[in-house]
């Protein structure tokens, strides 16, 4: 299998933040979403991930390319794009396409010129009259145009209207097609990631919480309602991640739920109502306020 | 490092930053066209105005051109763009001061020339072209200061600092060479004469000048990431 | 995500849409133009095999299968989770037989296409996540 990343033991140290100990890998071909709240760190993972930044300490891999010494051969596979990142705002959108078109050999006009429909954007507007939805939408096209291994997207889907958001997400769908194209999009929320996604990875505070295939998460995951005393054993059991009291319920949520715990549960005394399957939602807001305990 | 320098986008961000600073160039290029005029009268009060202008012109481009390409380019976080592109941070250092070395010498040269020829072809003293080179070289050595700032500074506090500082340091230099009494004197006569003082400065300032641009590139060059 | 994706290609077979033998879209393609991961639609894809309505060939991709009325066994086996899911509930609320039986008749009587219109529904409601019920999704674990 190859890689379209490969981070291991990577720290970064800021002087008001700090990534730690982070090892992640991204399968080539395939789509990872990345969620965290604001200042989780997924900025600095990216720029990680592009050679912006280098690490204090660890090894990354991008593309086979050792990061930032090859940060320039890695570059030319990548198209980022970041949420604070600007277009020149006395020039048109023409003007930039033609500045990358020149850089990057792979520039596909013909795709470019669709991209341009689809999104309904003006090449000869000039980028400072653009809307926060037009913008977002023409850093895509000019990643997206280029054909790049790999997509690094910085919260893409981040403040845009139903229909914009609708079309980032489909055009980010049309890169599946291609079993070599990998990419990695970032979030502050789940709904914006999970529908593409093939795995997702969630990050808090600097750290790697958990990292796994979409339908496992949701499958490992569980939702408990019982009714009865709850006895103090049960509190050490390492499934259980949070336990809280509903009315006269107790909701227990269970991650790598096993068949076998309703059974579990009933031999501790307590009765079992419901069992629900979990949304990714509601999986990383318990993951987050676990602290990612394992 | 040894890595060999990305020229072909070394030379598209070149172009990027004459791009980008064309327009005021065309209004640069235009005041000095009137700047030159006034000089070119030969009038005590035209000269003084016309020298006046052509200072001001002088230390606009410099702003402007360390401005427009370094300070602009970070608040309006169009960085992050570049930075996106295949360069390295030496890739980018290079681009940076030889983009903004074209963007400022052009019209810089352009001016010299012609306030040069103002000289030679009018009932100016031809002596004056001592002191037009003197200015210049403040000129560019101002500039020089400037742009290494801004390539290693991020504070825009201390960047207009060392515009400003640098560029009105011009007065007392001016007075300076006011008391030179080897330089006064040419300055008044019809022939070319190149006093050892003078040409001290004038060796002095391209060194500051080099000095300042050799730590930008070396500082910003051997940098593994940009963050 | 991924029953919506079931429940597509079993109304598709079910209706003939997609004859026995015809091949299906690849799992990259079908993604993409249904724009949800890879990895749903590859589940789904071999759940759907498990069950017998479509079958992989190597190296051909996946067809519908030559037995279609495996799509028809798989509803069945659905609804059959469905009811047993409804009577769960109808458990906990103390419904006897007889009641539960009456509340079937009474969804019935006033809205006789009901579940026809939910099946079509869910298949082209692109933007909600499914109704996931818990057996339904053990029924596919492995």
């Amino acid at each position: 299998m190859t890689a379209a990343f490969v981070l291991q033991g990577v720290s970064k140290h800021y002087p008001q933040f700090s990534l730690s100990d982070f090892s992640l890998t991204l399968p080539e071909g395939q789509i990872m979403g990345l969620v965290g709240v604001n200042g989780a760190g997924k900025s600095t993972l990216l720029r990680l991930l592009t050679g912006l930044a280098a690490p204090s300490s660890g090894d990354i891999e991008v593309l086979g390319h050792r990061l930032p010494e090859a940060q320039v051969a890695a570059k030319r596979k990548i198209g980022f794009a970041a949420e604070d990142m600007r277009l020149y705002r006395g020039q048109t959108l023409a003007w930039h396409i033609e500045l990358v078109r020149r850089i990057y050999p792979e520039w596909d006009s013909a795709y470019a010129a669709s991209l341009l429909r689809r999104f309904d954007l003006r090449a000869d507007q000039s980028v400072g009259g653009f809307s926060h939805g037009q913008r977002v939408k023409a850093l895509l096209l000019l990643c997206l145009a280029r054909r790049p291994q790999l997509l690094l997207l910085d919260e893409p889907t981040t403040g845009l209207d139903p229909v914009a958001r609708a079309e980032v997400l489909e055009s980010l769908a049309e890169v599946l097609r291609d079993e070599h194209r990998s990419v990695l999009f970032s979030s502050h929320n789940t709904h914006d990631v999970e529908q593409l996604s093939d795995s997702i990875s969630f990050m808090h505070q600097g750290r790697l919480l958990a990292s796994a295939d979409k339908e496992r998460f949701l499958d490992e995951w569980r939702r408990v309602l019982c009714v009865g005393d709850v006895p103090d054993a049960l509190d050490a059991w390492p499934e259980l991640v949070q336990r809280r009291a509903a009315g006269s319920q107790i909701e227990l949520k269970f991650r790598r739920w096993q068949d076998d715990l309703p059974e579990r549960l009933a031999q501790v005394g307590l009765s079992v109502q419901r069992i629900d399957p979990m949304t990714l939602e509601d999986i990383f807001v318990t993951t987050v306020r676990a602290g990612g305990r394992q | 490092m040894t890595r060999e320098l990305n020229w072909p986008v070394i030379r598209l961000l070149m172009i990027k930053d004459w791009q980008l600073f064309q327009k005021q160039l065309a209004a640069h290029l235009l005041g000095g066209i009137v700047a030159l005029a006034f000089l070119g009268m030969a009038k005590p009060w035209a000269f003084y105005i016309g020298s006046l202008l052509l200072i001001i012109l002088l230390v606009a481009v410099a702003c402007f051109a360390v401005s427009t390409s370094l300070l602009v380019e970070r608040k309006e976080q169009t960085l992050a763009f570049v930075m996106s592109l295949p360069v390295s941070p030496l890739d980018f250092t290079v681009a940076k001061l030889a983009g903004n070395l074209l963007t400022f010498l052009v019209p810089f040269l352009v001016m010299a020339l012609f306030t040069a020829i103002i000289i030679f072809s009018t009932p100016l003293p031809d002596g004056l072209v001592v002191l037009a080179a003197l200015v210049f070289g403040h000129v560019l050595v101002a500039y020089c200061i400037s742009l290494a700032v801004a390539m290693q500074v991020e504070s825009e506090g201390w960047n207009l600092f060392a515009m400003i500082g640098s560029m009105v340091l011009i007065n007392p230099f001016l007075m300076l060479i006011g008391q030179m009494d080897s330089v006064q004197s040419v300055l008044r006569g019809n022939a070319v004469i190149w006093p050892a003082p003078a040409l001290a400065i004038l060796g002095a300032q391209a060194l500051i000048g080099l000095a300042c641009l050799a730590f930008a590139l070396w500082s910003n060059g051997r940098k593994p990431a940009f963050y | 995500m991924y029953q919506q994706i079931v429940d597509q290609i079993t109304a598709r077979v079910m209706a003939g849409d997609w004859a026995p033998g015809q091949s299906l879209p690849s799992i990259r393609e079908l993604a993409a133009t249904s724009g949800v991961s890879v990895i749903t639609v590859k589940r789904a894809y071999e759940d759907l095999e498990r069950a017998g309505v479509i079958s992989t060939r190597h190296g051909k991709g996946s067809v519908v299968s030559e037995r279609p009325d495996h799509a028809r066994g798989l509803l069945d086996h659905h609804l059959d989770l469905q009811l047993t899911e409804a009577a769960a509930t109808a458990a906990r609320l103390g419904l006897d037989r007889e009641r539960l039986h009456q509340r079937l008749d009474a969804v019935l009587d006033t809205n006789p296409d009901a579940p026809l219109r939910a099946a079509s529904a869910s298949a082209v409601d692109a933007g909600h996540p499914p109704a996931t019920t818990p057996h339904s999704r053990k029924g596919t674990d492995r």
